[in-house]
């Protein structure tokens, strides 16, 4: 017995993977920002790390935690 | 998608791999370890090592969290999910880890209250839904999940919620590399480092192995160019008889990491005098606890845990396959007794375990070995 899992090869639940994905609406007071993943799922996603950030931005989360912005990295 | 797409290009794919072919000394074997179990699963999923000339080989390391989780450890999350009361809470992977009387699946089966959670954040939810009950999240991971859980144990304390608590697993990855390097039936040529947990502690850290192991290291992201240049990379620091660290993965990883992360993982936890893995036995300093700021948040001081230590399988080798000894497949179990439906060892339960990556992905690849 295996929990559901839409991918067969990679359980979606293992939230050690990184996942890029693009702010939809930020609730500042709370550190949180709602974000949409490649696959369009939205998730409440922590933003305490990565400073302030608007809708359209793109982060990569890990465990629910923004930890880069990704359009900044390279700078 | 942008950051995406462009790193999975084929026809760029094949040009990466002409460079190394160009790049490796013929009659020279060359051994290359991914650190991080997310490299694993890319290489496989990908086809990665389907590129590489013959004597350019790929060595899986012990960075996957799930993994190396021991069954002892299993164990005390299991009794403390059977407590009256409790909800427990984890990420999917570990809800299928085998202890030595099940797993926390199993334990649900049973009757105790265990869900999957995506988040720690979502753990706290949970508390806050269920004041009447008491909720534990079961931690795992490196660098990369332990913020999250930082800043989740943060919320909690500023929020007051009383029912939370936190059963810490995290480790952090540059104590099981240097146990590796000093292993002495290790041989290997360079390092592709862990790309997402340099994005935490930057590629600093790494340094060690270079100034005192002398082999070079390439921090590298996660799609199948990222990790063909990354290879490339260290192939042309052989050649060159270089040694340093060197970070293809620029776009998201910056050099000093991301220092507010570390506050807060500084702020939250403390290194515990020793953590056993599974596999790699004792390893000193490369654990972490809740630091006496939040021990009340703390499931194993809340509740108590029984703390016994279960000794691995014998029939699995899942030591030998972190340690880049053996090859999945060449477990006496791999395939036959241990699968991803039923799996004896860790390796074989995470997606991102050496033996489920290579169970689902990798079976062409080994045909063409055995040929």
């Amino acid at each position: 017995m295996t929990p559901s899992c839409d991918d067969p090869f990679h359980c979606v639940t293992c939230s050690d993977e990184g996942i890029a994905m693009r702010v939809v609406a930020v609730d500042e007071d709370r550190a949180l920002a709602l974000c949409a993943a490649p696959d369009g799922a939205r998730s409440s996603i922590e933003v305490a790390l990565v400073g302030p950030v608007a809708p359209g931005d793109a982060l990569l989360v890990h465990a629910g935690t923004a930890l880069a912005r990704l359009e900044d990295a390279a700078t | 998608m942008r950051f995406v797409d462009e790193f999975r290009d084929p026809d760029l794919g094949r040009v990466v791999a002409g460079e190394i072919l160009a790049s490796v000394e013929p009659g020279r074997h060359y051994k290359v370890m991914e650190v991080c179990g997310g490299h694993t699963h890319s290489i496989y999923k990908y086809g990665v090592d389907d590129l590489l000339p013959a004597n350019v080989e790929l060595v899986h390391g012990p960075g996957c969290p799930v993994c190396v989780i021991p069954m002892g450890r299993v164990d005390d999350g299991i009794a403390l999910a059977h407590e009256p009361g409790v909800i427990f809470t984890c990420f999917g992977d570990m809800m299928r880890v085998p202890g030595s009387r099940g797993s926390l699946l199993e334990a649900k089966a049973a009757g105790a209250d265990v869900r999957m959670v995506y988040s720690p954040l979502d753990a706290l939810r949970i508390a806050k839904a269920n004041p009447d009950r008491e909720v534990v999240f079961y931690a795992i991971g490196f660098e990369t999940t332990a913020p999250s859980t930082a800043l989740t144990l943060m919320r909690a304390k500023a929020e007051g919620v009383p029912n939370f608590s936190v059963m810490c697993n995290h480790v952090t990855i540059v104590p099981p590399l240097r146990a590796l390097l000093e292993s002495p039936d290790l041989r290997l040529d360079g390092f592709i480092g862990p790309g997402h947990v340099c994005t935490v502690v930057g590629a600093r850290p790494l340094r060690f192995i270079p100034a005192q192991y002398g082999k070079p290291v390439v921090v590298a992201g996660f799609e199948p160019l990222d990790i063909l240049q990354a290879i490339h990379m260290i192939l042309v620091q052989l050649a060159e008889g270089r040694c340093e660290v060197e970070n293809q993965y620029t776009r998201v990883v910056p050099v000093n990491g991301n220092r507010r992360a570390l506050e807060v993982m500084a702020e939250v936890f403390e290194l515990r005098p020793h953590f056993e893995w599974r596999g790699l036995g004792f390893i000193s300093q490369s654990g972490l606890k809740l630091s006496p700021a939040y021990a009340e948040l703390d499931a194993e001081l809340r509740f108590g845990v029984p703390g016994v230590r279960v000794a691995d399988p014998k029939a699995c080798q899942c030591g030998e396959v972190l340690k880049g000894v053996i090859k999945p497949w060449e477990c006496k179990v791999f395939g036959t007794a241990c699968t991803p439906e039923r799996p004896i060892g860790t390796c074989m339960v995470s997606s991102e375990g050496a033996c489920a990556a290579y169970y689902n992905f990798g079976r062409f690849a080994r045909e063409r070995e055995v040929v």
